[in-house]
């Protein structure tokens, strides 16, 4: 088990883990970002467009080791 | 010992517990095996008084953090309650008062944004500490995982972390270790849409 931290937000404010989260490996470390990226977007998407979310995952060493973002495209059709 | 299931779903017990120290959860599974917190219980509270009258347990009480608790034979309440009709009416409001906990606790849940959960969840834990003299002023020693908060919230780990840090970024709460300081006990409360009145304190903690 090893410690990771999820750094998440958007292009305006960027929220640094300070907890973490113990990890047993990259597989688990996948899942438990992914998880983050979709509560992150039920409370931080708006409609606008362009709008992206990210989180990024560090290893104890400040080492970047994963990054999950989505980001909105809205087009008028008509 | 953390996450010990002190009583299971299914089970027939002839005892009641009560806290004497710790953090108790009332807790459910769901078919997938993800589990919900349902419920807080800190020293005093007796979680499964309706044990009394309901034979089998339809949920778990686990520790949360290490814990010490107090078992008493239902045949000894019952008749303590047969004698004394003033405790059998303290042991009801007991019970009607985690019903209300409960609602609310399904109201936070299910409608409120994860920032303002995460802040009533700390208020509530707060006062009901504070009520029973375990804290002083508004610091409180709670030594959960976020794991457990995130099943108590139906919130991921990684946004527990990031509600706790938001919190702490707009000056609401300071945390060392497991120790957690409302720094700014009104805005706390502000932040969690939280109302002391669902707990029916007789002298409410402020």
């Amino acid at each position: 088990m090893a410690r990771f931290f999820f750094d998440s937000g958007d292009r305006d404010l960027v929220l640094q883990d300070e907890i973490g989260v113990e990890c047993a490996g990259i597989e688990e470390v996948r899942r438990v970002g992914f998880e983050g990226l979709v509560d992150l977007s039920r409370d931080e998407l708006k409609s606008i467009d362009g709008q992206q979310l990210f989180v990024e995952v560090r290893d104890e060493n400040g080492e970047k080791v994963l990054r999950l973002s989505l980001s909105l495209d809205i087009k008028m059709t008509r | 010992m953390v996450n010990h299931d002190l009583v299971r779903e299914g089970d027939q017990p002839v005892y009641s517990f009560v806290v004497l120290e710790g953090l108790i959860g009332s807790t459910k599974y769901t078919g997938e095996g993800k589990r919900q917190i349902t419920s807080f219980f800190v020293a005093g509270d007796i979680p499964d008084l309706h044990g009394l009258h309901l034979s089998v347990m339809d949920c778990n009480f686990s520790t949360l953090t290490p814990a010490r608790v107090g078992f008493m034979r239902h045949d000894a309440l019952r008749s303590i309650c047969d004698q004394h009709p003033r405790i059998a009416a303290a042991f009801w409001r007991s019970t009607l008062i985690d019903a209300a906990i409960y609602r609310e606790w399904v109201t936070n849940v299910g409608r409120r944004e994860a920032y303002t959960r995460m802040a009533h969840i700390l208020c509530e834990l707060i006062c009901r500490m504070r009520s029973v003299g375990r804290i002083e002023d508004h610091v409180a020693d709670i030594p959960i995982t976020q794991a457990a908060l995130g099943d108590a919230l139906g919130l991921s780990t990684v946004h527990v972390n990031r509600m706790l840090q938001e919190l702490r970024r707009e000056g609401l709460i300071a945390t060392t270790g497991s120790r957690v300081h409302a720094r700014d006990w009104a805005g706390l409360k502000r932040a969690g849409d939280f109302d002391t009145t669902y707990l029916h304190q007789k002298t409410p903690a402020d």
